[in-house]
């Protein structure tokens, strides 16, 4: 399903004081279609997320979903979040199954799906173990494979594998993008990594911050599978960090002040380096 | 705390409670003549369990206690769920609750003397009255703090309604709730012992005020290490097992 944001602005109160999270998004992901969310830390990218799933409310503007608008949450629109958020009383299959049985389904073909989707993520040997004997990555696994049971017309993912290790990042991207090309779910990623954009997205929105706009969007045409030395990848990324490096100096002063000075050697959007990390 | 025999962890307090008798009777030796010896308080409560009048007495304990907590168990958790799930059952009897949460159990055996007499039910009453409140409070509590975390990715997967309450609100609230309960069990002990002491119904309590009146010192610290080690025993058997696998946050 199309999911579209069209003038779309979202205020906190802060202290009394409404503060701009976002202001005058547009954004689409058509059908199927695999779409970045690209932007320092605090630009308001799980702000945007959240919105798409039902869990808040824009302030004004339009979400629309199959170009209906979104009144809630909904488990045809499911969610990775940062940090998992696993049920930690439900062993592996009980996660999995959870939205199963939220949805109503028989206790048998519940399990059978539950297993598919823990096999498709490679955790079978674990179905009994709980969250808190799973390792991070692991972790990722099961709330990737409770999402996608639930067969949603649209995955949500929430800077999924920044707090992995790069090797088990690549990994999971790879398994993301062999599951979503079986069943092509429409994808809205959040990252703060222009690697992990570019190299999974078919277009890339950048994202500015303070408040939140839409900065750039880059459709990266490269065929999958992608590889990381591939020079069309490269010269997208740089595009991208060029929009970047402003964006995050901005940050950078608005927090540690005017002194702060970057010269050319030491910039901080430098291509191995993740935007945000380090702020 | 009593664990289970597990390595060494079983050899701290045989260890600890070894050296304490240790000191005590070099206490009764050589310092304070008049204090009993602990071998002697020993032997007198090896001899009072093995006793027929004096088991039945433990067992009555006990079994108000059991009977007692029990209520505890039943009206504390659906309690604290309606407490928790209804905002009018809260206003009308959520303040009514933590009054009654913070009356000392001791303090409601007059009460239930005037209520029930000097029976076995207004011992249950006290160990209700005394220990129920905690375990109200804690269950409403755990109810309403649902970590956002778990709030937030169980309604994306569809939970709603009767469905988010019994598959998320209440399992997540389990930490919270056997907290409450094995609180409820040092308090409704304390009741008990409360209640027994002044009703003289046949139990530990009333032996305790028996011994007591006839200044056998050594008799009442037997039976006093008795409700200790009764206590501890249920409380390190029964909660302290399974504490870390449910644990949310
Ligand atoms: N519920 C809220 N109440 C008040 N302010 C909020 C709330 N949620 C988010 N914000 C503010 O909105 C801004 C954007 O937050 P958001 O979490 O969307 O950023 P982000 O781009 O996801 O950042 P990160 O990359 O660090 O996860 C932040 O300044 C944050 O303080
Ligand atoms: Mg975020």
């Amino acid at each position: 399903m199309r999911v579209e944001l069209r003038h779309v602005s979202k205020s906190f109160s802060h202290n009394g004081h409404a503060l701009e999270v976002l202001q005058d998004i547009n954004l689409v992901v058509e059908e199927g279609e695999f779409v970045c969310l690209l932007g320092p830390s605090g630009c308001g990218k799980s702000t945007i997320v959240n919105l798409v799933a039902g869990l808040e409310r824009p302030t004004s503007g339009d979400v629309l979903v199959g170009g209906k608008p979104v009144t809630g949450p909904d488990a045809s629109r499911t969610v990775v979040f940062q940090d998992a958020a696993l049920f930690p009383w439900l062993s592996v299959l009980g996660n999995v199954e959870f939205g199963l049985r939220m949805a109503g389904l028989e206790p048998r073909k519940r399990r059978e799906r539950a297993l598919e989707y823990i096999r498709l993520v490679h955790l079978s040997k674990f179905i009994q173990a709980y969250p808190h004997q799973l390792s991070g990555g692991m972790k990722q696994r099961v709330a990737i494979a409770r999402a996608l049971a639930l067969q949603p017309e649209i995955l949500l993912l929430d800077e999924p594998f920044a707090s992995l290790d790069a090797q088990t990042r690549s990994v999971l991207q790879n398994e993301l993008l062999e599951i979503w090309e079986l069943a092509r779910p429409t994808i809205l990623f959040v990252t703060h990594n222009v690697r992990e954009a570019t190299g999974l997205a078919d277009r890339v929105y950048v994202i500015s911050s303070r408040p939140g706009r839409i900065r750039d969007v880059q459709p990266v045409t490269v065929p999958r599978p992608r590889h990381a030395e591939d020079p069309a990848l490269l010269s997208h990324q740089h595009k991208i960090l060029g929009l970047l490096g402003e964006e995050v100096e901005k940050v950078l002063r608005e927090e540690l002040g005017e002194t702060v000075h970057f010269p050319e050697a030491q910039h901080p959007a430098a291509p191995e380096r993740s935007l945000g990390m380090h702020i | 705390m009593l664990k289970l025999p597990k390595g060494s962890a079983f050899l701290k307090p045989v260890q600890a409670t070894a050296f304490l008798f240790a000191a005590w009777e070099l206490l009764s030796w050589a310092i304070v003549p008049d204090w009993p010896s602990a071998i002697e308080v020993g032997r007198i409560l090896w001899r009072d369990v093995r006793e027929p009048s004096f088991q039945a007495a433990l067992g009555g304990s006990l079994s108000r206690m059991l009977a007692g907590y029990l209520l505890v168990m039943v009206i504390g958790i659906s309690g604290g769920i309606l407490l928790g799930r209804f905002p009018l059952v809260d206003q009308l009897m959520g303040s009514l609750a933590v009054a009654v949460h913070a009356i000392p159990g001791a303090a409601w055996v007059p009460l239930s003397i005037i209520w029930f007499g000097m029976t076995e039910q207004a011992v249950i009453f006290t160990i209700v009255l005394g220990a129920a409140g905690i375990v109200i409070v804690n269950t409403d509590t755990g109810i309403r703090e649902v970590p956002p975390f778990i709030a937030r990715a169980a309604r994306t997967m569809g939970a709603r309604g009767v469905k988010y309450f019994w598959f998320v609100v209440v399992p997540a609230a389990i930490p919270k709730i056997v907290d409450g309960l094995r609180l409820a069990w040092a308090f409704g002990w304390r009741a008990l012992m409360a209640g027994e002491l002044l009703t003289s119904v046949n139990g530990l309590g009333q032996r305790l005020s028996q011994v007591a009146k006839v200044g056998e010192l050594d008799h009442l610290l037997a039976i006093m290490l008795l409700i200790a080690a009764i206590g501890i025993a249920v409380d390190g058997l029964i909660f302290k097992r399974p504490s870390s696998a449910g644990s949310i946050r």
